[in-house]
């Protein structure tokens, strides 16, 4: 019989040769099961020894065990080096393409009137001001006489009205959001900081005009409301509508339900005040229109104009999204072109 | 309204220029939205004299011309052949840039240079058309700037006068608010009149019968007239400021409406029968034919002129034609009347006729400055016009004052500024505006305002002048106190909406915004499929177009317009939606108008997906949209149902969402019929919520469960049913049978025929979840029984082995 410590040397060997040699997980696995496994060749030698003197039998354990250390770390060794060879050769099986477009329908668009109207609205109640709304369809008392515009007053040339046809002949398609005012103040008492948006009429059409637009009115009213605090809260308005260098000017004007009565322009967000053909050359764009609420309006919810004071603004929506989005005829809000649309 | 600079400066001494003037005026609330020099493009341009003229030797149809401006000599080759030797013309100069943007440039022309151009009337933009060049009168001094030549050598205001300045619309009005901003006075000029003819009562009458419409009536008389045409520089003026001229009578009357913004009639005296002049309104309808030749509908109320047979002018709109100045006309009757708004404005509204003068009685117009104006339009007149002026004048209620007294508190005008206004600031601002102040007591004024500043009645008016005049500059910037803040139910609607519009952009939905109007010929047309009745549309009385006659109904037809114009430009997938109100008559308040939120889908299911995503949207798709947004708004529990009454929707796809048995919105395939009329291919998808109907009103928090301790157990069961069984009366009842089950849900149909002719299989999953404790195998095997049970003897279902 050979020595059983050769052996186990010669076995070793082989047994490391085997683990080299395999090419898979299996083969791997078969070298195991052959030389060192639970009943692999080493083993049995080990069962062979127990006759044997008790030195002989260290000896020749101590080289089986070692032998075994070898071939464990080495199978582990080959085992690893296998499956990272496995890994990578899936991993290139299954690698996609990362720049398709991933799987849920693209995200629409808002209307660039309908966004800008939510801008303004937001800063507005962040000033603390509540949104309120109100008919489209209007008495001619709440848009008109109620707001210091009697009948056959040129000031109802300011807006041409479309008229329902309607028994009684009263009602109008309203032409601004002011209506709001009176049907606030009919039925809140002081103080009111409010806010109204909405879609407006007139009877007017080009490339600046729509028959249908939308407009937000802002009134406040309180015991010491002053046209020094509409000059700031405006300020703060445009200030973060259009950015801290557009510098503002009120002057003077006109409206029927405000007295005195102011119209703003912001520098020319084209030509920052050189002169363009928008601002048509003056520098300024008028952006809206404000004032301190008539005393007679007053009159019509009754308020009293010696205890209250109070303030009212109104601007054109697509007047200002035109202007942010250089837009320049105001029928393309009203197409819904999607290619337009996808724009904003 | 056009003002001219240099008129401007003949009422107020002022040294701005006419871009200072621009900027003053509308920094104090009187818009001059452009200033334009008169003059432009005629800046090298002068007037020249022909020294002698000889033909081109190289072209036939050019002739070399040797000019002179006074200073030098220049050659000229020139087209034209209308001038001879000694003739005066305009010579545009090397380095010109003419009014219709030609350059001048020297050149040589076939061989001859050309240090120049003679000038045609169009080439000077003078008028439309001309033939051969200009020549001047041969008195204009050669060597003048051609702009002064022509008295282009000024500047034209454009002034937008807001309504309640009525006082502004002439150049005298004008120049009250550049006196009063720069603090100077304004020049009146004086009247010279030699009343060297008869007696005017010999000549005329007038009588007031309707004093309260016609306040005053001043009038000049004016005889041995010769009508020929005006002077130039007046019919310049006037063409200048947009009026034609006509003759000198006529002129003159113009020329005084834009200078004092008091309209002005001229009569011929001769053809007012009886010599006589009356105000009284027409009292019975009648037809009247005004001087441009209209017959016009008079109604009883409206104001007339009349002389001893009947109306000779509709007052303070426009005269008539039976008694206006002729060639012929040899004797002149001067109306300058104050005749009361409203009423001028009813009857111009009524008449269709509006007019210069009409305009101003309109707006207002000085009461007190009448009998000035017709003896400055007799002075001015006679400057260039030989003729006799009556002896005396007419001024029915001349003697009435027309100022008006107001009271004025210093504070009250801090108080609602914002801005401390001292007592001197505010006197310095009335003695500008030539208004009188008597203080009655501290703090409190009485303030007399002139007849031509009608428009200040109140002590607002007066604030507001204090703060204009003294510049809104001039108004610190202060932020509110704030108060309470206040909250609207509004917000929250408006939040909802907000959030509602946000989901569907997400969900790849572009918004829209289409008209609230609609053409109601269309809505005629489709009448049936739209469910239209026209007894209910809600109408224009003054459409602005055929296609914006009515307020809609619903907001399918402009999504579906939307859709199809869109299709015509290729994109083949829509997404839109729009929140929008709709509009109809009511019983109980005659009409109504509610929020809606529409929506449409077209095309495939993920559009521009390159996987699994070319398959057509369907009505699960729409449906998945209107559940969500209902669910959204607050409207649970709520339920489809489907939707039998809705024609413009194909019967069978298409469902009401239902809550608490109120419809709240309805979703499904848009019919057929309507998308192949406006030419759209496929299907459309579509829904409709009403957003106030869907929305919860102050919805309770929600109430926090334990969450189950026990595992859930899980039953799948096939069943096959009669295909008219809706599965989600299935599902709801299933869900009720027990209290341990928690849902059920379908996760696979299939029709075919391995299953009969009728019939369809439905797979269903069955979550059954104890709340307290295991179940056993018994307890659940019981409940599996129910729902079988359910499923065979209520639906006639047929359980498939598994």
């Amino acid at each position: 019989m050979p020595d059983a410590f050769d052996r186990v040397r010669e076995l070793s060997e082989a047994g490391l040769r085997a683990i080299d040699a395999a090419r898979t997980e299996s083969d791997l696995l078969e070298a195991k099961g052959q030389y060192f496994g639970k009943k692999g060749a080493i083993s049995e030698i080990l069962k062979t020894i127990a006759s044997l003197p008790i030195e002989e039998k260290k000896r020749i354990g101590a080289a089986a065990n070692e032998a075994r250390g070898a071939l464990e770390s080495a199978f582990d060794a080959r085992l690893a080096g296998l499956r990272e060879k496995e890994r990578l050769a899936k991993e290139g099986k299954e690698r996609i393409d990362v720049t398709l477009p991933g799987r849920a329908p693209a995200i629409g668009h808002r209307h660039p009137v309908s966004r800008t109207m939510a801008e303004i609205i937001s800063i507005f109640q962040r000033l603390g001001f509540s949104v309120r709304g109100g008919p489209e369809i209007e008495k001619d008392y709440y848009n008109f006489e109620a707001l210091n515009i009697p009948k056959d007053h040129p000031a109802r040339d300011m807006q041409d009205t479309f008229y329902v046809d309607w028994p009684g002949g009263d009602l109008v398609l309203r032409t601004h959001t002011s209506p709001i005012q009176i049907r606030t103040m009919e039925t809140m008492r002081p103080p009111v900081r409010v806010i109204a948006p909405g879609a407006v009429y007139r009877c007017d059409s080009d490339v600046t005009h729509s028959p249908m637009f939308h407009q937000v009115e802002g009134f406040a009213v309180d015991r010491n409301t002053t046209m020094a605090d509409l000059k700031g809260l405006l300020t703060e308005f445009c200030r973060m509508m259009f950015g801290p260098d557009h510098p503002l000017r009120f002057r003077p004007s006109f409206f029927p339900f405000t007295e005195p009565s102011a119209e703003v322009d912001i520098r020319c967000v084209i030509c920052r005040g050189a002169g363009c053909r928008v601002c048509k050359d003056s520098g300024w764009l008028e952006i809206l229109g404000c004032g301190m609420i008539d005393p007679s309006v007053f009159g019509f919810v009754g308020y009293d104009a010696e205890e209250h004071t109070g303030f009212a603004f109104g601007m054109g929506v697509e007047r200002i999204a035109m202007l942010r989005h250089g837009i320049n005829d105001i029928r393309l809000f009203f197409e819904n072109d999607i290619r337009f649309l996808s724009q904003f | 309204m056009k003002i001219l600079y240099s008129w401007l400066k003949e009422f107020v001494d002022t040294r701005l220029s006419s871009a200072e003037i621009q900027d003053a005026l509308t920094m104090a609330g009187i818009e001059v939205s452009s200033c334009r020099f008169l003059g432009e493009g005629l800046e090298n341009v002068v007037v020249a004299k022909i020294l002698a003229q000889g033909q081109h030797p190289n072209a036939d149809k050019l002739s070399l011309c040797r000019v002179t401006d006074g200073s030098s000599e220049y050659g000229i080759v020139c087209g034209a052949r209308n001038m001879n030797p000694g003739d005066v013309v305009a010579l545009a100069r090397i380095g010109a840039k003419l009014p219709n943007g030609v350059e001048i440039r020297k050149a040589k022309i076939r061989g001859e240079v050309s240090e120049g151009m003679l000038c045609s009337e169009m080439e000077l933009r003078l008028s439309e058309e001309s033939a051969g060049i200009l020549i001047l009168p041969p008195e204009t001094p050669v060597g003048k700037p051609m702009a002064d030549a022509l008295g282009l050598s000024d500047w034209m205001l454009e002034v937008e006068i807001t309504p309640n300045r009525g006082d502004c619309l002439s150049v005298l009005g004008v120049a009250r608010e550049v006196a009063a901003i720069t603090g100077v006075k304004v020049r009146l000029p004086s009247v010279d009149l030699r009343e060297n003819g008869p007696a005017i009562s010999d000549a005329a009458s007038v009588s007031v019968t309707d004093a309260e419409l016609c306040p005053r009536y001043s009038a000049r008389v004016i005889t041995d007239v010769t009508v020929a045409p005006s002077p130039l520089f007046l019919r310049r003026r006037l063409a200048l400021c947009g009026i034609r001229p006509i003759n000198n009578i006529v002129d003159i009357t113009n020329y005084l409406l834009l200078e004092l913004g008091q309209p002005m009639h001229a009569f011929d005296l001769d053809r007012l029968a009886g010599g006589t002049i009356g105000v009284r309104r027409s009292g019975v309808p009648r037809k009247f034919t005004t001087l441009d030749g209209g017959e016009r509908d008079i109604l009883p109320e409206m104001l007339l002129i009349w002389d001893g047979e009947g109306p000779v002018a509709v007052a303070g709109v426009m005269g008539g034609r039976n008694t206006e100045v002729l060639p012929t006309t040899r004797r002149v009757l001067f109306e300058s009347a104050h005749f009361a708004p409203a009423s001028i404005r009813r009857t111009s509204r009524r008449l269709g006729l509006s007019s210069e003068s009409s305009y101003r009685f309109e707006r207002g117009v000085d009461p007190g400055g009448t009998m000035y104006a017709a003896d400055r339009a007799v002075s001015l007149f006679s400057r260039f016009s030989s003729f006799s002026v009556a002896r005396g004048s007419f001024d029915v209620g001349g003697g009435k004052d027309f100022s008006r007294t107001v009271t004025f508190r210093p504070a009250r005008a801090s108080r609602i500024m914002g801005r401390e206004y001292t007592e001197k600031e505010c006197g310095e601002v009335f003695s500008r505006l030539d208004f009188a102040v008597r203080k009655e007591e501290p703090g409190r004024w009485s303030v007399t305002v002139p007849p031509h500043r009608f428009d200040i009645e109140r002590e607002i008016d007066l604030v507001e002048e204090v703060a204009r005049i003294t510049g809104y500059e001039e108004i610190p910037v202060t932020y509110p106190e704030s108060g309470a803040p206040d909250f609207s139910p509004d917000d929250r609607f408006a939040k909802l909406v907000e959030d509602a519009s946000e989901f569907l952009r997400m969900h790849g939905f572009n918004q829209a915004i289409n008209f609230s109007f609609v053409s109601e010929k269309e809505w005629e047309r489709y009448a049936a499929l739209l469910a239209f009745d026209s007894s209910d549309a809600i109408r224009l009385e003054n459409p602005i177009s055929e296609d914006t006659t009515m307020m809609r109904p619903h907001l399918l037809m402009g999504l579906l317009h939307n859709v199809a114009s869109n299709v015509r430009r290729f994109i083949e997938d829509v997404r839109l939606f729009e929140v929008g109100k709709a509009f109809g008559k009511s019983l109980t308040e005659g009409h109504f108008e509610e929020p809606r939120l529409g929506f449409v889908l077209y095309g495939r299911r993920l559009p521009g997906n390159w996987s699994g995503g070319q398959a057509a949207v369907d009505f699960y798709d729409a449906k998945a949209v209107a559940s969500s947004l209902t669910e959204f708004l607050g409207a649970a529990p709520f339920h489809f149902i489907p939707a039998e009454s809705r024609p413009f929707l194909e019967t069978g796809v298409a469902a009401e969402i239902l809550k608490d048995g109120e419809n709240v919105g309805w979703v499904g395939a848009v019919r057929r019929e309507l998308a192949q009329a406006l030419d759209i291919p496929g299907i459309v998808y579509y829904g409709e919520i009403r957003i106030g109907a869907a929305t919860a009103v102050n919805p309770p928090a929600a109430q926090y469960r334990a969450m189950p301790k026990f595992p859930p157990v899980f039953r799948d069961i096939a069943c096959i049913l009669p295909v008219h069984v809706p599965v989600g009366d299935v599902l709801a009842m299933v869900s009720e049978l027990s209290e341990e089950i928690e849902s059920a849900a379908v996760f696979d149909i299939y029709m075919g025929e391995k299953i009969g002719e009728g019939n369809k299989s439905v797979a269903f999953r069955v979550k059954i979840q104890p709340p307290d404790r295991t179940l056993t195998d018994a307890e659940v095997n019981s409940i599996h029984t129910k729902i079988v049970k359910l499923l065979e003897n209520r639906f006639g279902g047929k359980i498939r082995a598994s």
